[in-house]
């Protein structure tokens, strides 16, 4: 969450983390290339270019994969959240790592050559119609061509320019990516090697990734699948009973629409505001209160229970509800909500009868 | 995230465990085939 922008959020934690990250990227390849110039200490792959192009390639894919999992394993366990904090950054530095690798590539297999590198990758192997020598350059190019689109447009200006749906549609190119990305191994690397364990490596890999995205999508559908019966009562639904909403926390209840709606406990006071963050579209009742704003648990942004409005100097806005109690003492939340910014009628349950 | 975005998310990942995984078939059954000897750049030198 920033007030002005800034080319690179960084921050202490985020500095110690990219620390992290490049120092397991450094140990990584150089126990890759170690082991790999233990294993085949002559032929092609002995030379250390070689190498550190498969060690360069297969990092970016470890890390990607690593991305990939993150959103889904938070979706199905809470323990997995702060992972989603430092993402972008880890998401940038795949990119940088995949730029290496294929420019390295370029100036290594297709450099020395009369013709222009870029034409000499797309045009010295014609056999698009064969399976052993298709040029799986083909799909590494595409998938980099979505690395750098997406890297490009990481920063919250394009956030904020395309608006968060664009903005998330946008980058969900990331998943047809990840199946270029294996199918540029599957047709490359592996076509050389005898031991089945690294296609078993590939399927794995495959395998959890696409798992968790469906165990994760298949929650979500039931959660929806739930809204089918929700039926507003002269514009309001009921929510829950009081007791049921944990002090500091919500609960999340489907609205007819389709969206969702966060009911907050502060004290004796009950809130509703709509469930979607401004900024990526997080969900805010699955975030907590920190010194009374509601927290979005992906990313931080903060909103004030009472209005909506972030705090100063901050000036995002979800819109709020109203709530009150029913006879029988539930709480019934109105279906429409309220103009951006208007605070939203409130459950005081110190002054309720 | 909207209620659009989950229902895409769910939809596009078969299709990314489908293409991905039958491409991996293909390519396996074509395997293991020879590296290569001559990097690109040169077996275009050696034609032109």
């Amino acid at each position: 969450m920033g007030a002005t922008y800034k080319a690179v959020q960084w921050n202490g934690n985020k500095v110690v983390y990219d620390l992290y990250v490049l120092a397991a990227l450094a140990a990584f390849i150089g126990v890759f290339m170690s082991v790999g110039l233990m294993a085949h200490p002559t032929g092609h792959t002995a030379d250390p270019v070689v190498l550190l192009i498969r060690a360069l390639g297969c990092a970016a894919f470890l890390m990607l994969t690593i991305i990939l999992l993150i959103g889904p394993f938070a979706r199905l366990n809470r323990r997995f959240l702060p992972m989603l904090y430092n993402r972008r950054h880890l998401g940038v530095m795949t990119f940088l790592v995949a730029s290496a690798h294929f420019g390295l590539s370029l100036f290594w297999y297709h450099g020395g050559g009369p013709l222009n590198p870029f034409v000499s990758l797309l045009v010295s192997n014609p056999l698009y119609n064969s399976a052993p020598g298709f040029p799986f350059e083909a799909f590494g190019l595409a998938a980099f061509a979505v690395l750098f689109l997406l890297a490009a447009t990481s920063h919250d200006f394009w956030l904020n320019n395309l608006s968060a749906p664009v903005w998330k549609a946008l980058h969900m190119l990331i998943y047809p990516a990840y199946a270029l990305l294996v199918l540029h191994v599957a047709f490359g690397a592996l076509m050389t090697e005898k031991s089945p364990v690294y296609p078993a490596l590939m399927v794995a890999a495959l395998s959890l990734v696409s798992g968790a995205h469906l165990c994760a999508g298949l929650q979500e559908w039931r959660r929806d699948s739930g809204m089918k019966g929700v039926k507003a009562t002269q514009g309001w639904i009921d929510i829950c009973d009081p007791a049921d909403i944990p002090d500091g926390r919500a609960v999340i209840a489907p609205l007819p629409s389709g969206d969702r709606v966060a009911v907050f406990r502060k004290g004796v006071r009950i809130h509703a505001i709509e469930n979607a963050c401004r900024h990526q579209n997080g969900p805010l009742g699955e975030g907590c209160l920190k010194d009374g704003l509601v927290t979005c648990p992906w990313h931080g942004w903060q909103y004030r229970l009472e209005d909506g409005v972030s705090p100063p100097p901050f000036s995002e806005r979800v819109a709020t509800h109203d709530v009150q109690l029913s006879a029988a003492g539930r709480v019934l939340v109105r279906v429409k909500k309220n103009p951006l910014g208007r605070a939203g009628a409130f459950i005081d349950l110190g002054a309720a009868p | 995230m909207k209620r659009a975005h989950r229902r895409v998310h769910l939809l596009l990942w078969p299709v990314v465990y489908l293409t991905a995984a039958l491409g991996l078939v293909a390519a396996m059954r074509a395997a293991p085939v020879e590296p290569v000897s001559e990097i690109p750049s040169a077996i275009l030198t050696e034609d032109s």
